[in-house]
């Protein structure tokens, strides 16, 4: 079974990241959130949804997430990184409590910042070993501004 | 100026050692080019056409004789004895090794310093006016709202992989913007409301580059305690929107401009809703211990305009000169600003050597209580000299280089380091900066000519400022060979302004000639008093395009 990072463990993936909207979902398929948003009448039951970069978190505006036991974000390029804010939003705005999984070729050098915005799981593209990676997966012991670990900017805390 | 406690030490020696474990695989190959650039970049390291270039960060211009010293002795030690202070209060060196990085790095978090995100697409170097803090018509003393931006933007973990880079200036007084505001992505001013409190004027969308902007007011005031989570709001809103498909077209000025200032203000305001408030809401005990950095000196009490100053003035034309251009009214009586200049004829503009750094540290410690300033205009400033010690800060500052008395004129040129070292670069921008110095070295003939901003890029990134010039030279690259456009008309402070192509670009060695012919054109057209940039704003650009462009006989 392939293996990812969550909660700071190497584990095996339970969850198939469905990028083809032909292909038919199951309960253990996380589901493109625009798909799931047309087909969430006759979809049946899924693991969860993932957030195309450009998708935006207000298209889950009234929808109840704790439905789902995932949420994806994907990243086209570790450079483009609108899934920073978007994990951030999820985490704070819409209080989504289940597992934030950063997908697609974010690096392991990114993975301080991904911890910190609230990605609590790490779908590495095939190429990354996860034992190296996993020594990454620590931000700095301290941070200026909140973050989704502790929302009190560093004044509040000095 | 600000001092580091153990979680600001704590944090840049991270850094150095997450640096220093990047680098280590990039150079056993764990790690690809393309994966260690934005690494790199986000530590100030570019690679540039000979050699990497490091950009190591002097947040809002702020440095202590330690500093300066520790700079002269790493650009000996790591480089060719010098380094180039550049437009955005940097400090950049231009041949260091890569696997020496992580050394200098650690060096530089001995004396408080790092180069984190001088450079990527992230949150930049947030800078600020050289006289902060020492001028008597400053709001407040925009500093310690500087280093709270300086905090917020280190390391914030949302915003590290921005459409663009993104750059923040801070400006703090009516009379003149010292810190090119306007054309930065977000540009602030503070100012006091009717209630006395104070806040800021939010300027976005501003820039240089391909497209260059001047900025558009998004709020007339923020409180102060709302400063952070404003700015979260407008960055959160360019991080998801900004264009990431075209990096011409990626900064936060064009998502304002393609928004327009109402949608573009009401979807950050609908953002502001939700973070107003919230913790990242400073509290006033954070402004008070920010501030307790940035006391005043201990000054003497003294009186404007000691005899011994009165009469050098008098007796000494060329003290007189170095007096009238290149120091400034200090808001306490019986000093003075003085400003280092590092545009000496047949040096970089902008550059100084490990030997100037340290003589400049030594002056700082003499007369100035050991602080320096660096400009956006590429110079060093001593902010609190003794009115009475002027003189003999004059007889050093002639020794070392550092009075030319031109500060302000049409020599004293903001220049990029051009084709010489920079990769991007279509043409050699030093050169011509050189034959500007050579063409007008006629003191009296500058004196005369007044203030003229004249700025140099060496290709379309603009580092040189050369839009927001009142005279801009642009190089090029035509079929291989360098030429350079010329624009008129611009400027950066309040009333900042892109200026107009004059025309078709000229070879390198027709730029002197252009220049003295613009310059007639306003010798000529000038009413008594009116500087280049008024002249050419109320005469238009035509005359000098004619003249320009005219055949010699």
């Amino acid at each position: 079974m392939p293996k990812l990072i969550k909660d700071g463990a190497i584990v095996d993936n339970q969850y198939e990241w469905q990028q083809d909207a032909e292909t038919t979902a199951n309960e253990n398929s996380i589901v493109a959130a625009q798909q799931w948003l047309a087909e969430k009448d006759s979809i049946g039951k899924v693991a969860g949804i993932w957030l195309e970069a450009g998708d935006g978190t207000d298209i889950l505006e009234g929808i109840d997430l704790n439905q789902f036991d995932v949420i994806g974000i994907h990243f086209p390029a570790f450079a483009d990184g609108r899934g920073f804010s978007y994990a951030r939003l999820l985490r704070e705005r819409f209080n989504y409590q289940g597992e934030v999984r950063a997908l697609g070729g974010f690096i392991p050098d990114q993975l301080g910042y991904l911890l910190r915005v609230g990605f609590n799981s790490f779908q590495f593209a095939e190429e990354v070993d996860l034992e190296k990676a996993l020594l990454l997966h620590k931000p700095f012991s301290v941070a200026y501004q909140g973050d989704v670990a502790d929302p009190r900017p560093i004044f509040l805390r000095r | 100026m600000y001092q580091y406690d153990a979680i600001d030490q704590q944090l840049v020696e991270e850094r150095v050692a997450q640096f220093r474990d990047q680098t280590r695989r990039y150079l056993n190959k764990e790690l690809s080019e393309q994966e260690f650039l934005p690494l790199r970049l986000q530590n100030g390291l570019y690679v540039q056409r000979y050699a990497p270039m490091l950009r190591i960060a002097i947040p809002y211009g702020m440095l202590s004789s330690v500093q300066l010293r520790k700079l002269a002795d790493i650009s000996r030690r790591y480089d060719r004895a010098y380094g180039h202070f550049s437009t955005r209060q940097n400090l950049q060196l231009n041949w260091p090794k890569l696997e020496d990085v992580p050394d200098i790095l650690a060096e530089l978090a001995e004396v408080q310093m790092h180069a984190v995100q001088t450079s990527g697409n992230c949150i930049r170097n947030t800078t600020t006016d050289q006289y902060a803090g020492v001028i008597s018509d400053e709001v407040v003393d925009p500093r310690p709202y500087c280093e709270l931006i300086r905090q917020w933007s280190t390391f914030h973990p949302e915003f590290a992989f921005l459409p663009r880079k993104f750059k923040i200036a801070v400006n703090a007084t009516e009379s003149a913007d010292r810190a090119a505001t306007q054309v930065h992505d977000i540009g602030l001013h503070i100012k006091k409301n009717d209630a006395g409190e104070i806040g800021f004027k939010v300027i976005v969308g501003g820039g240089l580059g391909r497209t260059p902007m001047v900025g558009v007011t998004i709020s007339e005031f923020v409180p102060r305690e709302d400063l952070l989570t404003y700015l979260d709001a407008i960055i959160r809103v360019y991080n998801q929107q900004g264009r990431r498909d075209n990096k011409y077209k990626a900064r936060i000025k064009i998502l304002v401009k393609a928004l327009g200032i109402e949608e573009f203000r009401r979807r950050v305001d609908a953002e502001w809703a939700h973070l107003r408030g919230k913790e990242s809401t400073v509290p006033m005990s954070e402004f008070e211990r920010l501030a307790t950095f940035f006391t005043e000196p201990a000054y003497q009490t003294l009186s404007n305009q000691p005899a011994e100053l009165s009469n050098k003035l008098a007796e000494s034309a060329g003290f007189a000169r170095w007096y009238e251009r290149n120091t400034f009214d200090h808001k306490q009586a019986g000093y003075r600003i003085v400003t280092l200049t590092l545009k000496k004829a047949g040096q970089a503009p902008g550059d100084a050597t490990s030997e100037q750094m340290e003589k400049a540290a030594d002056l700082a410690d003499r007369f100035s209580f050991g602080e320096l300033r660096v400009s956006h205009e590429q110079n060093l400033v001593l902010a609190d000299v003794r009115q009475d010690q002027l003189i003999e800060l004059w007889e050093a500052a002639k020794e070392a280089g550092f009075a030319t008395p031109t500060l302000g004129l049409l020599t004293d040129m903001i220049c990029c380091p051009g084709g010489d070292f920079c990769a991007l670069a279509n043409a050699k921008s030093i050169p011509i900066a050189a034959q500007i110095q050579d063409t007008f070295s006629d003191l009296d003939y500058l004196y005369d000519l007044g203030n003229i901003d004249l700025n140099i890029s060496g290709c379309m990134n603009a580092c040189g400022h050369h839009h927001v010039g009142n005279i801009g030279i642009l190089g090029v690259d035509k079929k291989g060979e360098e030429f350079y456009q010329v624009s008129i008309g611009g400027a950066s402070g309040h009333d900042a302004s892109i200026g107009k192509i004059l025309g078709p670009s000229f070879a390198q060695e027709e730029i002197s000639s252009v220049i003295q012919k613009l310059m007639q054109v306003y010798v000529d057209n000038r009413s008594a008093e009116e500087r280049f940039i008024d002249t050419f704003r109320r005469i238009g650009i035509a005359a000098f395009k004619e003249a320009a462009y005219a055949k010699t006989n």
